[in-house]
């Protein structure tokens, strides 16, 4: 297996750190909560259809508005993950989505060897301006290839 | 059934519950339409990935640990915030078990808040490990 060297972490990277994206708009779908809700056998009466509430959990139909995360490593697994909720979502609002990496750090050793472990957040907005949910996740970036145990 | 603050105490535990992830399930997730990670369909992608199989999406799991909180608070509970761990990959096809327990019951803010650590377990070993916190009614 071929060892890194040195870091693959830049100052470019680096300077991505607490940088702010530009609002991206997100709704929430009705499909979306229905078909999560069916799959999950959810039957709380909130969240039935007609309701206007979505289930919490479809904030991961919300899509990945984390594009200023920069790709060092051509793997990436969800290591760690936080859901925060102001609110429900209400069905068909459309929220603004900010995101902003937190911090870029390395590790040696474990099952990639070399990895990149970008922690990045999203907060939700509703169009008054108000706080509705938070998420923050954890994406360790790693090399398959590099990989100390390919079974 | 609803569950009230005062009838909850450190250390009660969670019913334990079954979930068999599959790679149907992970698409349908997701929505057949919407892009995914192709390693949570296709086990040949996973095991390029050093997985032994199609990938479980964390994101189903977390969902999966919000319903079961959910369930167990009733409908005049609130899941707030979710914190989770995951600690190893799991491979589609193999069951997983949700178990969680009560740690901690506290009033925040008129809150009665009610913190709970969930897992999911895998062959008994915690693949993924939740902190949670869910608001309660009052009986009063």
């Amino acid at each position: 297996m071929e060892e890194i060297e040195q870091s693959l972490i830049t100052d470019e990277h680096r300077a991505s750190i607490g940088v702010k994206g530009e609002p991206i708009q997100v709704t929430v779908k009705e499909a979306d909560a229905h078909r999560m809700r069916d799959l999950l056998g959810d039957t709380d009466p909130r969240y039935a259809d007609g309701t206007g509430i979505a289930p919490p959990y479809v904030i991961s139909a919300l899509g990945s508005p984390r594009r200023n995360i920069p790709g060092i490593l051509p793997g990436g697994l969800l290591t760690q993950q936080e859901w925060r909720f102001t609110r429900p979502f209400r069905i068909g609002e459309t929220l603004n989505a900010v995101s902003q990496v937190i911090d870029i750090r390395e590790r040696l050793g474990g099952r990639y060897g070399y990895s990149v472990l970008i922690t990045s957040a999203i907060d939700f907005h509703d169009s008054d301006g108000e706080h509705v949910a938070a998420v923050m996740t954890t994406i360790t970036q790693f090399d398959p290839k590099r990989a100390r145990n390919n079974d | 059934m609803q569950r009230y603050f005062e009838d909850v105490k450190v250390n009660d535990e969670l019913e334990p519950l079954e979930r068999i992830p599959t790679a149907d399930m992970a698409l349908d997730f997701f929505g057949r339409d919407n892009p995914t990670n192709p390693a949570f369909a296709d086990a040949e992608a996973g095991k390029r990935m050093g997985i032994a199989g199609a990938l479980v999406p964390g994101l189903l799991k977390l969902a999966w640990v919000t319903h079961y909180v959910g369930a167990w608070a009733g409908s005049e509970g609130t899941v707030r915030n979710l914190r989770v761990a995951y600690r190893r990959p799991d491979v589609a096809g193999n069951p997983l078990v949700l178990a969680g327990r009560v740690v901690d019951l506290r009033q925040e803010d008129g809150r009665n808040v009610v913190e709970l650590e969930v897992v999911t377990l895998a062959e008994g070993e915690p693949s993924t490990r939740a902190t949670v916190q869910v608001e309660l009614p009052s009986r009063g």
